[in-house]
């Protein structure tokens, strides 16, 4: 398997990681067959539920009211959580996360770290720089546990796993827990996953988790999940961080009866995931007593500054656009170079980087809009998508190399054709005459030189008509009219 | 790093500042806030949901409680239980081996096989038991490593939608466990299979307590 890359500032574009993925007839298969079932799912589940505009309508606007008071909410977050015996730090960048969370292990001589399940430490490339520092991070999600000891990464935001099929989860298993005789069969491949880390659970003294939602009224934080690995961190053992970016906040406890509702039939297509937890704290006595929040910005505050695009910080990370877009669901997450793919991804992706990286993103996409029809926060992810692509390329226009590039000089001529009726008028009058030669008996062009050659390569064109509209308006007999 | 914190803090005062936005009680919240099954129907829900999820589930009235719990443990063939400290000790059957909760080690939980508890709510919508952590609901260990896990819900604990459960928060919990269906993982090609890492088997004794003394009023 060719190694991946999720780091936006090293990851090959989005065409040239793309293709190898679509001749990877196995990978196409799984991804397909995952994002099949649970949009089945999801759809059954949104259909049954009577109120389901209602509920997006106003967890879109929970969200909003989140980031129009942002400053509030975090504030009286750390307020509440400090009270009641956390830790709050803040993290202007990835480096200052990573180092935050490193010292707080270093401090309880932690040599390994038990994690849930998170993106965001993906995202700051965590685990690289806990190794670093001698302390072993050790995923406990089946899915991350499969990435982890089959050296993968992630592919989807929910299921980060999916691209792989149980026979090469039996491959990973048997190589990496010794267990020769291990059967393909999904439950043989749990209960495997289960014995590895029950040890794991019960020695291992730190943990690190993510956080769905930070509760700003009590300083609670919220995680949902299904399988009992993330209660198993969050109770287990002494010390506990969790790494959140700053929009997971939401005001008030009595929001979560609109989130928790609207994330777990986007995400699984289940009425309520499994488990969901909520602590507030340290509680004496039961779970960690020394529990840390590290909020993070990077570049979260500088989305926030921009009209269109602060809408991106709504997402809730249920990838419910990614299990329905048709460009995902060709390519799976790899393609985008980043722990976040799919239609998010093409928005957050670049935005993170400040548009200097991951600029094909915005493109990696039909704009067919399916992703906002699903969407549970209502995010405009096309809208979003264009005003990404007029960046891009405002600032590739400006770069000195383009002055020479066909493509710029010939959207350059077309602008001044399409300003002016006479010059129009002319263009279409030339194209005629220069495209006979090219037009078979048939009726079609079926081949062009140049440049013109990028597009008959996939399709046919059909011939130039020998009257324009405004022929034949300016032709057509008075009286009728 | 409260460099940071007060970084982070001008970067988003920056970034939001001009806009006007509506205050947050204006916010539209006109989803399903209350159900509209009766009582018999609210309940038969419950069951139908919990029994999706593989759960066993049985009914009984407040005075057959004890017996029923008895029936229970008995049928499960299993030895020791672990009980949290303020569960009602007429729940504490005879014949099996109690470990109370009064501080036991991790160890001691996990050696146990299963464990009874009460619950704050359930919430037939989503075949959701809610633990508030109360004495008789227990630590959160008690509930997550032991295999087996036998809760008993009233019925006038059975709210239909979410959001009823909400309102009878007045005060927010400090810790709370919403847990729908047993342990299940779906990761390997989207099949579903129960029991990763929680208790494996989750069974639920519904006590018809309804028009009855309220035996807790949280609201």
């Amino acid at each position: 398997m060719t190694p991946v890359d999720l780091d936006p500032r090293t990851a090959p574009t989005f065409p040239q990681a793309a293709l190898p993925i679509l001749r990877n007839a196995q990978l196409r298969k799984n991804v397909a067959h995952a994002t099949d079932v649970i949009q089945a799912k999801r759809a059954r589940l949104v259909a049954e539920k009577t109120d389901w505009q209602q509920l997006r309508t106003a967890a879109a606007a929970i969200k909003d009211d989140v980031l129009g008071h942002l400053d509030q909410y975090l504030v009286e977050f750390e307020e509440r959580c400090t009270a009641t015996g956390g830790h709050v730090h803040w993290a202007s960048d990835a480096a200052e996360a990573r180092s935050i969370a490193v010292e707080i292990l270093r401090k309880e001589g932690a040599t390994e770290a038990i994690k849930i399940k998170t993106m965001t430490s993906t995202e700051i490339q965590l685990n690289p720089a806990l190794e670093a520092a001698g302390i072993k991070a050790v995923e406990t999600d089946l899915a991350e546990l499969i990435l982890q000891l089959g050296d993968d990464e992630p592919s989807h935001i929910v299921a980060p796993a999916l691209h792989v099929n149980r026979s090469q989860v039996r491959e990973i298993f048997a190589r990496r827990m010794g267990l020769a005789d291990l059967t393909d069969d999904p439950e043989a491949l749990t209960a495997a996953a289960r014995a590895y880390l029950r040890k794991k659970f019960l020695s291992v003294d730190a943990a690190i988790c993510g956080a769905n939602f930070l509760v700003a009224e009590t300083g609670a934080v919220t995680i949902v999940e299904s399988e009992g690995n993330g209660r198993m961190c969050l109770t287990l053992p002494r010390t506990l961080i969790a790494l959140s970016g700053i929009e997971k906040v939401v005001p008030t406890f009595r929001d979560l009866e609109v989130m928790l509702q609207v994330l777990a039939r986007s995400a699984t297509g289940e009425r309520m995931n499994p488990y969901t937890s909520l602590w507030t704290g340290v509680t004496p006595g039961d779970g960690p007593q020394n529990f840390h929040v590290v909020l993070l910005d990077n570049s979260r505050s500088s989305i926030l500054a921009r009209h269109t695009e602060r809408q991106t910080l709504r997402c809730i990370r249920c990838a419910a656009c990614q299990n329905t877009c048709p460009v995902y669901r060709q390519t799976g997450g790899h393609a985008y170079g980043s722990v976040y793919g799919g239609p998010i991804g093409a928005i957050l992706t670049p935005q993170l980087m400040h548009m200097d990286h991951a600029q094909s993103l915005p493109f990696a996409s039909s704009l067919c809009a399916a992703c906002y029809e699903v969407c549970p926060v209502k995010i405009n992810i096309p809208e979003v998508l264009i005003e990404l692509r007029a960046q891009v390329v405002d600032r590739e226009r400006k770069q000195a190399a383009r002055a020479f590039d066909l493509m710029y000089i010939g959207m350059r001529v077309a602008n001044s054709i399409f300003a002016s009726a006479w010059r129009f008028r002319l263009a279409q009058r030339m194209g005629r005459l220069a495209l006979r030669p090219f037009t078979h008996k048939d009726g079609w062009i079926h081949a062009l030189p140049s440049l013109g050659s990028r597009w008959t390569m996939t399709r046919d064109l059909r011939r130039l008509p020998d009257q324009t509209f405004r022929d034949w308006w300016a032709a057509r007999p008075k009286d009728k009219v | 790093m409260s460099g940071a914190r007060q970084q982070i803090l001008d970067r988003i005062r920056r970034a939001i500042s001009g806009g006007s936005a509506a205050p947050y009680s204006d916010l539209p919240r006109n989803y399903v806030r209350h159900g509209n099954l009766d009582e018999a129907a609210r309940l038969s829900l419950m069951v139908e949901r919990l029994q999706e999820y593989d759960a066993d589930v049985v009914e009984c009235t407040p005075d057959d409680l004890p017996a029923c719990i008895a029936d229970r443990l008995q049928s499960s063939g299993k030895h020791t239980f672990v009980a949290p400290p303020g569960l009602p000790v007429e729940w504490l059957a005879a014949g099996f081996d109690w470990k109370l909760d009064h501080g036991l080690t991790h160890a001691e939980v996990e050696a146990c096989d299963g464990v009874v508890t009460a619950c704050f709510a359930g919430v037939a919508d989503s075949g959701t038991i809610v633990l508030h952590h109360s004495a008789s609901e227990g630590r959160r260990i008690l509930t997550l490593l032991p295999d087996w896990h036998l809760c008993v819900v009233r019925t006038s604990q059975i709210v239909e939608t979410l959001p009823e459960y909400f309102a009878r928060c007045p005060k927010p919990p400090a810790l709370a466990t919403y847990i729908s269906g047993p342990s299940a993982t779906a990761d390997i090609e989207m099949t579903r299979i129960k029991g990763v890492h929680g208790p494996r088997f989750l069974h639920v004794i519904l006590v018809h307590d309804e028009g009855l003394a309220e035996v807790r009023n949280d609201n």
